[in-house]
């Protein structure tokens, strides 16, 4: 329980802290495909940090694999999202759609493991 | 004696247990279950800080390399603590100062990420186990899922600096040092794995 609480609550401040630094550096107006670059950029940058500082905790690949994503895919939507003015007013609203996609992006990827674990080869021998 | 990855390793035994903090308490269960096949003269590649002898079952004798001096350090106190006989060796993988033939069980976890010539210690293996041995192997490999090998393949030249490949195709490297694949089994999404493999009987 304490890895599943900690793997939601790594994703949420990913995403939060992705959101807020896209926020940070693309304004309104901004061409859509330098804010989209831009903002994988700032999340690329900030889930590699926080996957360093939380992998000791959760375990290197269960950080990285949904930070990678949250990181890069959001950082890239958020971009989008803010060059168009497209909701989230406040910078709360904003990090509460950024913590709700990496819960999201954690569920994915847990939903997504468990069609993956098991056995691949066993000869039985 | 490869100095360069000799070096780095030493290095890392200092952060090493820190950083395996979390994946010994989440994933010490499959490791566990891993070494629990172990049977006969049994022979642990990079051993590192000893964190994985808690893992192994009681009443073993075993030979545990590293080819870093400082991990071996680190791993005397795990070692004299484990109910069984764990012997500490600074050997390269690479270069194995045993007799061919020599070991029923090699065991590895998270090794052939870090091994500079991975097929070349393999066949180091290869050549130390008797017929109808085996190898037992905890390991992460990359991703066959676009998004995913993408990242692991950027980040690699990032993470060799400090410690391991993220993007070995060890399951391959295994088979072709010689092995035949007994078993693959995927712990976390299709990354990191549990490999078996034998040597076949002459």
């Amino acid at each position: 329980m304490y890895f599943v609480i900690g793997d939601y609550m790594a994703g949420m401040l990913i995403g939060a802290l992705t959101a807020l630094g896209v926020r940070a550096v693309v304004w309104p107006g901004m061409d859509m495909v330098i804010a989209m670059l831009l903002g994988m950029a700032v999340g690329m940058a900030i889930h590699l940090i926080l996957g360093l500082l939380l992998a000791p905790l959760l375990e290197m690949f269960y950080t990285m694999m949904p930070a990678m994503v949250i990181g890069m895919y959001g950082g890239m939507l958020f971009g989008m999202r803010d060059s168009m003015a497209a909701g989230s007013q406040t910078l709360g609203a904003a990090a509460v759609v950024g913590a709700l996609f990496g819960a999201i992006v954690v569920f994915g990827l847990k939903v997504y493991d468990c069609t993956l674990r098991g056995v691949v080869v066993d000869t039985g021998d | 004696m490869d100095k360069e990855t000799q070096r780095k390793w030493d290095s890392a035994s200092r952060t090493l247990d820190l950083f395996t903090y979390g994946e010994n308490r989440r994933l010490g269960p499959h490791k566990r279950q891993m070494l629990s096949k172990i049977h006969g003269a049994t022979l642990m590649v990079a051993a590192g800080t000893g964190n994985d002898f808690e893992f192994f079952p009681p009443g073993q004798h075993i030979v545990a390399i590293d080819i870093s001096p400082k991990m071996l350090e680190r791993a005397a106190k795990k070692a004299a603590a484990y109910q069984g006989t764990i012997e500490l060796c600074e050997v390269d993988v690479c270069e194995l100062p045993f007799p061919d033939a020599s070991f029923d069980t090699v065991v590895t976890v998270c090794t052939f990420c870090s091994v500079p010539r991975p097929v070349v210690g393999l066949r180091e293996l290869h050549r130390v186990l008797k017929p109808g041995g085996q190898v037992l192997m905890f390991e992460h490999v990359r991703s066959k899922i676009g998004p995913f090998s993408i990242f692991l393949d950027l980040m690699t030249p990032l993470s060799r600096r400090f410690g391991p490949d993220l993007n070995r195709d060890t399951v391959g490297n295994v088979q072709k040092a010689g092995f035949r694949l007994r078993r693959e089994e995927n712990v976390y999404l299709d990354i990191v794995k549990i490999i078996e493999a034998v040597k076949e009987s002459a």
